[in-house]
This record gives structure tokens, sequence and C-alpha cells, in this order.
């Protein structure tokens, strides 16, 4: 079950049908789409075509919601170095220096030196989930119910995390969304609960609705409210680095693989975060730090580097444990739930086909990438000027489509609107959102594991504690508790959200 | 009626926001109250679920659970936002017309929800397209038509007759 050469073999084989290959080419495409335009991050773009990939097959499927996510963080870098204005908020560090060399003249070296980082960070932090995930998910095969609590436990936990110094609002958060979804039908009973009475609730919430309310319709609201037209223009000049920079930028390239892949490992970690850590490491690192934010083409390597590492990394927890790091990986594991793969040690167990086709999808999606990237960026930096009364209207479009195609009842799109709302005024209130989406997605699991778990134990929530493994687990989710909560209580900042939009 | 109910709820919360909540504290306040009173009304709507056997975990337990979790975290939100005496940051609400074209905007997502069962997708599409399009930017009425017809029967071609998903039709697309 663990690593083996036959294994990835066999991905590859799969990740190779033509099938597979068209579908990890939309991918890379709409992914970079979604990196190059601002307002929609990885998260929203996964979201948005989550419902539509239910007529593909379940590895096309994740081949493809794969590939938007590690897609975007190449994308994101295009509209930070032409126009300044960053695709996403990993993407914030690459504007320092990378506009900086765009006003220079030397935007196609900047946007080249991106894609070339993004390329090497990527494939080598492939080689670490490659070789790193089976060999977690094996050590944690022996899990059972109480232990699935446990580390259900312990993601819900993440909202510590994911609520940076908002923990009330990230705790409320996150228990509107487990709210969102107990209502319906008792999984064990069937019994009616927080239908207030109506027939419709009774069918529940999905979990759809609830992404792409929170993402998309609320991102639109927000852009339709700053009447946002177009991006001006700027000219890319030479596409391409020469050998000296690439270079230059050599041992940058590799700093920055390591950071953002070990700090990747990390729940809440997001590549907005390391993207900023790898940044300032190369700045006190470099020889002549007062280059930076003059137009130092090390200071586009590192945090496009630095991101593409993290968002790779963050594939381990999620394979190996069904952890997600970050909210686009909460939303990929709701893609995963969608398709009945139950993400976790048995994983690789169950469903090698499936995982190993996805990791060497990886691969290729990464050349696939390179290839996209380095020479269309003239292409990819004039879809910026796409009009936002063109594309609101069809990103609302795609949500209602998709929300729709689910279980083709309109009460699903009303619910995907109330989300919608509910997020707009989450944003203007400084609320994360992440913890709603991480809750709306772990609460079936984490039910359904603690009914079975204290049947187990005919009714003894001792079992939590008594079993190894499941133990350290909730010791790690209490421990994260405790902190967050002590944190909390000594700050005397107002709450303020640190909501990392990929 | 619950459709309706959620949409007049909506606007009249969109369009008042403005007024009663300006900074980041009276936000939390309001919000604070509101999700004590979501909790009160969970704790109420758990203590309705029937059991009717014996369940190691009870249907009422995770419904009590999270209703006693918002419970406390709208108080707890609301009684540090009053007691909070700092620097206030006032929320950037959009102005007029901002707040008109969110409205008019959901308002038209809501009748292409309530359209589609009537006129079926690609019709439904059609109309939502060009009004949003044209709404946004009146001087591009051609480009609204030209989109909306394209999406219209895109969607029509892509998703009914390719993929085969069971949306509505319309009659102009039946038979």
């Amino acid at each position: 079950m663990g690593f083996s050469w036959d294994y990835l073999f066999q991905g590859f084989v799969t990740a190779l049908s033509f099938q597979n290959l068209f579908w990890a080419l939309v991918g890379c495409f709409i992914g970079t789409l979604v990196g190059v335009l601002p307002g929609i991050g990885p998260a929203s773009g996964i979201a948005i075509l989550l419902p539509m990939t239910t007529v593909l097959p379940p590895t096309s499927a994740i081949i493809m919601m794969a590939a938007i996510y590690y897609g975007a963080m190449y994308g994101g870098s295009t509209t930070a170095i032409v126009v300044n204005i960053p695709g996403e908020a990993s993407s914030v560090p690459t504007a320092i220096d990378g506009y900086e060399m765009a006003k220079q003249g030397r935007a196609g070296p900047a946007l080249a030196i991106s894609a070339i980082s993004s390329f090497f960070a990527g494939t080598l932090s492939l080689v670490g989930l490659t070789f790193f995930a089976p060999f977690l998910a094996e050590f944690a095969v022996v899990f059972g119910p109480p232990e699935y609590f446990a580390l259900m436990f312990m993601g819900l936990s993440l909202i510590i995390s994911l609520s940076g110094r908002a923990l009330l609002k990230g705790i409320a958060s996150m228990a509107i969304g487990l709210m969102a979804s107990l209502i319906g039908q008792d999984p064990l009973t069937g019994a009616a609960r927080l239908t207030f009475g109506t027939a419709t609730l009774t069918a529940g919430v999905d979990f759809i609705s609830v992404i792409v309310g929170l993402f998309a319709i609320s991102e639109v609201m927000i852009n339709v409210e700053q009447r946002i037209s177009t991006i001006s223009r700027m000219e890319i000049g030479s596409w391409m680095c020469s050998w000296a920079d690439i270079k230059q930028c050599m041992w940058t390239m590799v700093r920055c693989t390591g950071v953002g892949f070990f700090l990747g490992l990390l729940p809440g970690c997001a590549p907005s975060v390391t993207t900023f850590v790898a940044y300032d490491l190369e700045k006190r690192l470099s020889k002549h730090p007062e280059r930076f934010g003059k137009g130092a083409i090390e200071g586009v390597a590192a945090p496009e580097g630095a991101n593409n590492a993290t968002s790779t990394a963050g594939f381990i927890p999620l394979f190996s444990f069904g952890l997600p790091t970050a909210p686009s990986m909460a939303v990929l594991l709701g893609g995963l739930m969608m398709y009945g793969l139950q993400p976790g040690p048995m994983l690789f167990a169950t469903n090698p086909d499936f995982v190993w086709a996805v990791i060497a999808s990886m691969y290729i999606g990464n050349v696939m990438l390179l290839v996209l990237n380095l020479p269309l960026v003239g292409m990819w930096a004039k879809i910026v000027v796409v009009p936002f009364y063109i594309l609101g209207p069809l990103i609302v479009f795609c949500s209602v489509v998709g929300t729709y195609s689910i279980r083709f009842q309109a009460f699903d799109v009303w619910m995907m609107l109330l989300f919608g709302v509910i997020g707009y005024f989450m944003r203007k209130f400084g609320w994360p959102v992440a913890p709603m989406v991480l809750a709306t997605v772990l609460a079936q699991m984490l039910e359904t594991s603690l009914g079975q778990s204290l049947l187990m134990s005919q009714g003894s929530p001792l079992i939590f504690f008594t079993k190894p493994i499941a133990a350290v687990f909730m010791l790690l989710g209490l421990l994260s508790i405790g902190r967050g909560f002590w944190l909390q209580m000594r700050s005397q900042a107002p709450e303020v959200a640190m909501d990392e939009p990929d | 009626m619950i459709s309706s109910l959620f949409l007049s709820v909506t606007l009249l919360t969109l369009s008042h926001s403005e007024v009663v909540v300006k900074t980041l504290r009276s936000a939390d306040i309001a919000t604070g109250l509101l999700l004590t009173i979501l909790g009160l009304l969970t704790l109420w709507a758990s203590s309705t679920i029937t059991t009717t056997m014996e369940h190691r975990l009870s249907p009422r337990a995770l419904p009590y659970a999270v209703g006693l979790l918002v419970l406390f975290c709208g108080l707890g939100i609301a009684i540090k936002a009053w007691r909070f005496r700092g620097p206030d940051p006032e929320i950037k609400w959009p102005d007029r017309v901002g707040i008109r074209t969110i409205i008019v905007s959901l308002v038209s997502v809501g009748f292409y929800n309530a359209l589609m069962n009537l006129l079926g997708l690609p019709l439904a599409t059609f109309l939502y397209i060009t009004f949003s399009i044209w709404y946004l930017n009146r001087a591009k009425w051609l480009t609204a038509l030209l989109t909306g017809l394209i999406c219209g029967i895109g969607s029509y071609y892509l998703f009914i007759r390719l993929l085969g998903l069971s949306f509505p039709e319309g009659f102009f697309f039946k038979g």
C-alpha cells in the first residue's frame, strides 16, 4: 500500500490517457484564467466548477480540479506583475518586485522567471508528495471510527488558525456551517431536524450551495458594488528571461521550495503566508537587500516558487489524513466526497489507481502549465481586460447552473443565494469564511464517526482518550483550541479576520 | 413561499444595513445579538426533534450542541464588542447606486431561478444574461443581446443535449 514504482507507473498510464490529459489541460487553462482574473480565487474557481464536473469520471474530475488549484498559483502572478493587481492574496509579494520590473520594461522576464520558478518548486514538491504521502497513509491505516472522529475534531480545531485573530467569529462561523449541515434528516434515525416544520428543508442543505454562495456569489456582489470595469494594459517586452537571470535565481528557487513545502504541510499555512516568508528570507539572505522592492528578479522567483511548493505540499495532509490545510483544499475535499471518495488513510489502499493517477497528472500538469505560461504570457496579460459587466453575469450563470445540477432543485439555488448574501456580510464585517466551509465539509464524517464510536464504546466518550492515536489527535486538537483561546484572551485588539482567499 | 420570504428579508437587510451598522463594533453587536436569537431558535427546534428509540447518539445531541455553541458565540461577540473601547474602524458600505446595483443583481438571479422551471434553462439564461449585462452597462445592449443568445443556445446544446442533464427545456426547445 505504500510507495511503489508500479503504482506510480500505473498512475502515469491512467493520467496519460487521452481523456485525463484533456481534462488536465482544461484544468490548467481554467486555473491559469482563475489566477489571472482578480477577484476570483482558486477556491471560488473550484467551487463554481465542482458541481459541473458530475458528468465526468471521478479521476478526471479531481485531476481537473487539482489542475485548477495549482494552475491558479501559476496565473496569479500575471496581473501582479503586469498591472500591480495580485490575482490572489499569495501573489502580493510578487507584485512588489514584479511590477517594478514591468515598469523597467522587463515584464516578460518577470513573468518567465515566475513560471520557471513555479515549475521548479512545483515539480520538486511533487517528488516530496510522491514519497511522503503514502508513508503517512501507511501509518494511518489502523484508523477506526474513534481515530477518525479525533482526526475530524483536530481538523475542526484548524479553525483556530484559519480564523486569525477573529477566534470567536471563526467558531461562530464553524457553528453556522455545522448547523447548515444538520438541517434535514438524521442519518441514523431519519428524524427531521432543524426543519422548523417545513417540508422543503427536509432534503437538507447541500454543501455545494454553501461553498458556491460563500465564495462565488459574495465575490460577485463585492465586485458589483465597487463597479469594477477593466484593468489597464502595459507592454510585456521580451517574453523570456536570460540564462543569467535563471542562474541568479537558482538557489532562490531551491530555498523557496523548502520553505513552501515544509510550511505547506502545516495546517493554516496558506500560500499567502508562505510567499511572504520566502520573500522575507530571500531579502535577508541576499548580498544586496537594497535591490528588493526595486525590481529584484529573486523577489519574483521566491514567492512564486513558495506558492507552488505550498499548494503541492497541501495535498499530503489531504490525501493521507483527509485534512484540508487551506480553504481551497476544503473545497477539493468536498469534491472528493461528492464522488464518494473518502480522503484519508484508506484512500491509498482502496483507491490506489485514483490517487496515483492524480499525483502523476500533477507532474504532467506542471509541464503543461510551463508551456501554457511561457509563450502565452502576452495573451494571459490581455485577459484581464475582460469587462466585469460580462464576467460577473457569466460567473453567476455558471454558479446557478452548477448548483442546480446537483439535485435539480431550485431550492439549492435559493440556498446558494442565501449563503452568498451571508458571505457578503461576513466579508464586510471581517468574519472568516473558511471555518464555515471546513465545518460544512467535515460535518457528515464527524457525525458518522461519532455515532459509530459511541456504539463501539456503549456510549462512553472515554474511547477517544483510551485509544492512543485518537488520544494524541484529541490532545492536539484541545491544545490548539486552548492556545487559540489563550491568545484571544491576551489580545486587546478588536476582532479582525485573517481570511485567506486561497 | 420560503423563497419570496427569503428574498424580501435579504433585500430589506441589504437596503438598511448601511443605516444601522456603521462601524465594526456596531456590526459585531448586531451580529452577536442575531446569533444569540439564532442559537435560542436552534435550541427550541432541537427540543422538538422526535426520538422514538434509544440511541447512543441521540438525534437531539448535535443540534443541541450546535445551538449552544451559536448562542454562546453570539453572546461572546456582542459582549466583547460592547465592552471594546479602542479605535473602531468604519465599514465601507457601497453608495446608493452600489446598493441598488447589488439589489437589482440579486433580484435578477432570483427571477432567473424562479423562471428556470417555467421557461426552461435556455430562455431563462438568455433573459438573465441579456438583462444583467445591459443593466451593468447600458451602452452595450448589442453585446448583452449577443452574449445572452450565445449562453442561452450554448446552455441548451452543452448541458441538455450533449451532457444529458435534466434541466428544464422550456416550451421553445421541447419536442
